[in-house]
């Protein structure tokens, strides 16, 4: 390398430095096709779709899951929002089992610094790698549907990851398998025989902020709109 | 749609950045501007008289940058592990970009200050003055011949290759602090790209104030002779009218940053509701808006004002606090919208965290004071006789 100074006219620095910085953005883009290219055409794409009429919030999804995952107090990977909307004698209950939509998009995937969030190209399930997961809360401030949360217990990322132990070995995730009126039915989204493609076909169904545009892999069937989106002008009012 | 909704089950999930990375942001981008503040004054003065100052806003700023990891890492949970985002680099994430943006300003501010320190540690080594081993051992021995403005001209193009690069470096940080709030989706009040320009005004307002209150206590703590000191005072006087004109664009960035919000549905206005009259509302009109800009605007526009040492400094302390205050707003306001429920989020009570880095803070502004003592600020008289 010639010494700065003299023999290095300004031309020949920003050429350098073009040259530098092409062969950075090259490699780059050839180090991260063959991830775009393996996350683009996953084998399975699991997901869940979550039937509301038939939830009767027992809050047994939130207690198996808990369970299964060994959640400690205080933080959830799966649980139950509950409203009751109207005046006495005409009032409803509507209920919303949440959990980690494992979107396509996902946001805390693209926010996380050092990858210990990822995606497995076979299935689509979003996952924390707690050996490489640093706490630096990026991936929970970047949930736009809070479904993650420092574990207290290993002190990194948590999150549902549709309890991919158990889905890997054929069975069902725990809250599934938990649930009294079998309101969540979970399954491959690209086999459109399994019963949950079936159930998207047969049902108009909704998403947690669509308009975000994360494509959540947990859909809805029959939430009402009121517990679906928030109403936050309540809270200025107030 | 009217009806009354009663919520009777949901999870709270809390504020999860708090003080201490308001503190990080808000440091990173207080020492970036100050030092670009400074380069620009220096750029438009080209007075010799002005180097002093430039070291003020060269190596001061480094020693703040040199400390923010510390904060980052009382936050983080495995902080021992921040090694791997260097090689386990997601390009997507904001962090990861900022984990090599950071250390090369770093390195670069590094390089630049010891450019502008050598030739007057190489004179002080040369002519035997009060920490002279020291200065010899920062040179590595290589001790040229010549007076300080000689040798500065022979080091030209390195000093202004290593400038113009923590120029660079200092744009490219103020981008990672403002990209880090904007890259949340679902933060309606951080969402937008106008975080960017919030943090170039905040860093040039408060870089601006930091010129002005480390400036004065340096002349009073290592006063340089009375001629040069005349004109240091009159630059100094001139920080006020830069601080004047970035409180002007940060009054004008936050009112359409404020109308904007408001046209950004109802999470936009409930954003805006947050700094007018929601839960932020007394950090936003006392400490940013009354103390924060209009105190320290109305201080720096009369030129006796400025002139006057007392008024200059309770201006720069006024613009630094309400800085702080705006990124500790933004930061902490874009986590109080609930995403589950309708109650605002809390923020829990940080008091190590928070006496951390307070900690910090004392200890950056010890080693500024000592600085001042330790290394050649000044222009040594000989090379001004000489020249």
């Amino acid at each position: 390398m010639k010494k700065l100074g003299k023999d290095m006219d300004r031309r020949e620095f920003i050429r350098g430095l073009g040259t530098t910085a092409a062969a950075l953005g090259a490699g780059v883009v050839i180090l991260q096709t063959g991830n775009l290219a393996q996350a683009a055409t996953p084998i399975k794409k699991y997901g869940m779709v979550i039937d509301t009429n038939r939830c009767i919030g027992c809050h047994g999804c939130t207690i198996a899951c808990k369970s299964e995952n060994n959640v400690p107090e205080g933080v959830f990977r799966s649980w139950v929002m509950q409203i009751i909307k109207g005046k006495y004698p005409h009032v409803k209950n509507h209920l919303l089992p949440r959990l980690c939509n494992n979107c396509e998009d996902a946001p805390c995937l693209n926010d996380c610094p050092t990858g210990a969030t990822y995606r497995t190209p076979e299935d689509g399930v979003v996952h924390v790698d707690r050996d490489k997961c640093v706490g630096c809360h990026t991936c929970v401030l970047a949930c736009p549907y809070n479904s993650r949360f420092i574990n207290p217990l290993t002190g990194t990322a948590d999150k549902c990851d549709f309890c991919y132990h158990r889905i890997t070995k054929g069975l069902l995730p725990a809250c599934v398998d938990a649930c009294t009126g079998k309101a969540r039915i979970f399954g491959d989204l690209n086999d459109p025989q399994s019963e949950v493609s079936l159930y998207l076909s047969k049902y108009p169904v909704q998403g947690l902020r669509t308009y975000l545009d994360t494509k959540p892999k947990v859909h809805y069937v029959y939430a009402d709109e009121a517990i679906l989106n928030l109403d936050y002008s309540y809270l200025s009012r107030r | 749609m009217n009806e009354p909704i009663q919520y009777l089950s949901w999870i709270k999930h809390g504020v999860v950045f708090g003080y201490i990375i308001a503190m990080y942001m808000f440091l990173i981008s207080m020492a970036v501007g100050a030092h670009l503040v400074t380069l620009f004054a220096k750029a438009y003065y080209r007075d010799e008289d002005f180097l002093p100052l430039q070291k003020v806003g060269t190596f001061l700023p480094l020693l703040i940058l040199l400390l923010m990891p510390l904060l980052l890492a009382v936050d983080m949970t495995h902080p021992e592990r921040s090694y791997t985002m260097y090689y386990h680099w997601n390009w997507t994430a904001t962090v990861a970009w900022g984990a090599y943006i950071m250390p090369l300003c770093v390195v670069t501010y590094a390089f630049h200050s010891f450019y502008l320190f050598r030739p007057e540690m190489m004179v002080a080594v040369r002519e035997g003055r009060p920490r002279a081993e020291l200065y010899r051992v920062l040179l590595r021995g290589k001790i040229e011949e010549g007076t300080a403005a000689e040798i500065r001209q022979r080091q030209q193009k390195a000093e202004r290759l290593w400038a113009n690069l923590t120029i660079v470096f200092s744009f490219l940080a103020l981008i990672y602090v403002g990209m880090r709030l904007s890259a949340f989706k679902g933060r309606v009040m951080v969402h937008s790209l106008v975080m960017v320009f919030m943090f170039i005004s905040l860093a040039a307002s408060s870089g601006a104030a930091f010129m002005i209150l480390l400036g004065r206590l340096k002349t009073t703590i290592a006063p340089p002779p009375s001629p040069a000191l005349a004109k240091q005072n009159r630059f100094l006087a001139d920080f006020g009218v830069i601080l004047k004109f970035a409180l002007v664009a940060q009054l004008v960035i936050w009112v359409i940053y404020l109308i904007q919000l408001n046209f950004t549905g109802t999470g936009g206005k409930l954003a805006a509701y947050i700094f007018l009259g929601g839960p932020r509302s007394f950090y936003f009109w006392a400490f940013q808006v009354v103390i924060g800009m209009l105190i320290p605007l109305a201080l720096v526009l009369v030129p006796a004002l400025r002139q006057n040492v007392g008024a200059s400094l309770a201006a720069s302390v006024a613009v630094m606090l309400g800085a702080f205050y705006a990124v500790a707003n933004l930061s902490i306001g874009s986590q109080l919208i609930p995403l589950t429920h309708l109650e605002w989020e809390q923020l829990a009570p940080e008091p190590f965290r928070t006496a951390f880095g307070l900690i910090i803070m004392a200890i950056l502004f010890i080693l500024f004071l000592g600085s001042y003592k330790i290394l050649p600020y000044e222009n040594p008289v000989s090379q001004k006789s000489e020249a």
